[in-house]
């Protein structure tokens, strides 16, 4: 079966006087149906500006420069924005990081999840709008929602206001639902409670998910494939299992090393050295080189492309597969 | 799989006009702009004479029994004329500041949506604040004639570069916060955005900076109309009644001074309860 979101040689600039700074260069993905994609990045590595470019909602002064969205086959990047305005919510919906802020103060989110129905449905009566949104908040496990209809986003808990997002969300069932960070401002017993409900209703909806974070716990719970960035690019994708087994991106080995874990006896964490490169000063070659153990000068030449090292587990580094290399450091 | 979710419930906030009314100066004022604007609508029932009548045995009377505010020169009822008077002051503070912060709103609200006229729209703002707005009354008055309605289309041209200002800069704070773009992310169109996110929560400031603005409109308007420009006699209006009597200001000095201190009170009731409006609006200092 073809994926349902196709995105090739996606390419997000930000003008700047020095030229354009990219914030996304040249990233190829693609999302299964059914099935979630985690994302994984440390702070600013495009992550995020990836998935608004593929809601077509990047801030200004940046813009889609080069690629294509392909949604079941349709380039999202060619539609119009009328066009652009029934996916948004209707096709792909968004959750966001801060569930605090994410929902308007002054309206009861009753009338918030109806205005988000309402937006993709002018038809139906209010009444009608109402008894959907109150399905919808039982459907996210809002006890009494009858009552919390009324109530406003001040007198919910994070936590609350966070499946109130995931009811607009998904009140025009979605096929793909992007979560950007969705719990990474809540408690830990609230993260596992949101990412059960995501995970429900996913099987429930057959809805495919994009999940952004830098969480590699929530990947491992959630993620079918993982995908991982660093600067812009992608440096390493493949089934979250393989990834996970046998991360072949020196980057990919550094975060996975840089986890705490209760079942191997380790004396201390390793850390990645150094920091990300800022956007308008990149290594002309790997962008990872230059904290990268495994370096060589061949990595300053060009930017490795991303190859196939083992089938589906592609990874950009010419040092890969690592196995080899990896016993030399040690 | 099923799981448990706590509720926390946030006690419930004391309501604006609760907190408005703990501050005994805001109380004040507050009860003044009621009771000016009561008084203002039912002048025709509350004076006690009619406002154009003149009573030549009676002229510049002071305050007794029977004309409660004394008569001015034509001896007409002070008292009713006041009542009158008002009417046509916060009419034409109301009508102008109507007219010029709906303008302003639109204004603001498209320079900071629409970023691409937003340059072109603030610097036509600024060339509209460098103009005086008594002077430009006066260049309106030349062009229509005297009258109120100079008078309004003054103000209200006046009052738009500075609602404009006011409504741009809280429409660029609140454009920015999470629930617009979540509200884009749902493919909610502009005007819908503008109508149900944009303006409920621009509300506050605007409407506190209408309220402070509206005792300067009062004041600006009754200073073009002592000056002349505004309401023609025999139309009763507070700064046209001061001016009128003010030849007769030493042996008759309440002609013009009970116009002159009902402007005051007015102007001042506008000022405190605007800046009280402005505290109790703020959700910082709401507890």
């Amino acid at each position: 079966m073809n994926p349902l979101l196709e995105i090739q040689g996606l390419r997000t600039v930000f003008r700047s006087a020095n030229g354009d700074i990219p914030a996304v260069d040249g990233v190829d993905l693609s999302v299964p149906r059914g099935k979630t994609l985690g994302i994984v990045g440390e702070s600013g590595c495009g992550k995020s500006m990836l998935s608004l470019s593929v809601m077509r909602l990047v801030p200004r002064p940046g813009r889609v420069a080069a690629g294509r969205v392909l949604l079941d086959g349709q380039n999202l990047l060619d539609l119009s924005e009328a066009g652009m305005r029934q996916v948004r919510g209707g096709q792909v919906a968004m959750i966001f990081q801060e569930p605090m802020t994410s929902l308007n103060p002054v309206h009861p989110i009753g009338l918030q999840i109806m205005e988000a129905m309402r937006a993709h449905d002018t038809k139906a009566s209010n009444k009608e709008l109402r008894e959907r949104g109150l399905a919808a908040l039982d459907r996210v496990r809002i006890p009494a929602a009858a009552r919390r209809f009324d109530e406003f986003p001040h007198q919910l808990s994070g936590g609350m206001r966070q499946r109130v997002m995931i009811a607009m969300a998904l009140a025009c069932k979605p096929k793909l639902l992007i979560a950007d960070e969705p719990t990474t401002a809540l408690d830990v017993t609230v993260q596992a409670q949101i990412l059960d409900l995501l995970r429900d209703l996913q099987m429930e909806t057959g809805m495919s998910i994009i999940l952004i974070t830098h969480d590699l716990g929530v990947v491992a719970e959630m993620a079918d494939e993982v995908a991982v960035m660093y600067a812009g690019r992608v440096a390493e994708r493949g089934t979250a299992s393989e990834i996970f087994a046998s991360p072949q991106h020196p980057y990919t080995l550094g975060l996975l090393g840089s986890v705490p874990r209760l079942d191997e006896e380790r004396a201390e964490l390793l850390a990645i050295e150094g920091a990300v490169p800022p956007p308008f000063a990149l290594p002309k070659g790997c962008r990872f080189e230059p904290r990268c153990p495994f370096a060589i000068a061949a990595c300053r030449n060009a930017p490795p492309p991303l190859e196939e090292v083992a089938p589906g587990h592609y990874a950009a580094c010419i040092r890969a597969p690592v196995e080899h290399s990896l016993d030399l450091a040690a | 799989m099923s799981t448990t979710v706590t509720e926390i419930v946030a006690p419930a906030r004391p309501g604006t006009l609760k907190i408005l009314l703990r501050e005994p100066a805001a109380a004040v004022s507050l009860t003044l702009v009621v009771l000016v604007i009561l008084a203002a609508l039912l002048a025709p029932w509350l004076a006690p004479y009619d406002p154009f009548d003149t009573d030549l045995m009676a002229v510049m009377q002071p305050p007794d029994g029977k004309y409660l505010l004394g008569t001015d020169g034509q001896g007409r009822d002070m008292l009713s004329r006041m009542l009158f008077g008002l009417r046509v002051t916060l009419a034409m503070g109301a009508l102008s500041l109507g007219i010029g912060g709906v303008i302003g709103v639109a204004m603001g609200f498209a320079a900071a949506y629409y970023r691409r006229i937003d340059g072109l729209l603030m610097r036509l703002a600024d060339i509209m604040l460098s103009f005086p707005a008594i002077l430009f009354g006066l260049a309106i008055a030349a062009i229509f004639g005297p009258g109120v309605t100079a008078v309004v289309i003054a103000l209200a041209v006046a009052t738009v570069p500075l609602m404009a200002r006011i409504a741009r800069s809280t429409a660029l704070v609140v454009l920015g916060q999470d629930y617009i773009e979540a509200a884009r992310a749902q493919g909610m169109g502009d005007a819908r955005l503008i109508w149900r996110h944009l303006m409920p929560n621009c509300a506050s400031p605007i409407l506190v900076f209408a309220t402070l603005r509206f005792g300067q409109v009062i004041l600006l308007g009754s200073a073009l109309s002592f000056l002349g420009l505004g309401a023609q006699p025999p139309i009763a209006e507070l700064g046209a009644m001061a001016a009128q009597g003010r030849t007769f200001l030493f042996f008759a000095p309440h002609i013009s001074v009970i116009p002159a201190v009902g402007i005051f009170v007015v102007v001042l009731a506008f000022n405190v309860l605007g800046d009280a409006l402005r505290d109790a609006l703020d959700p910082r200092l709401r507890i």
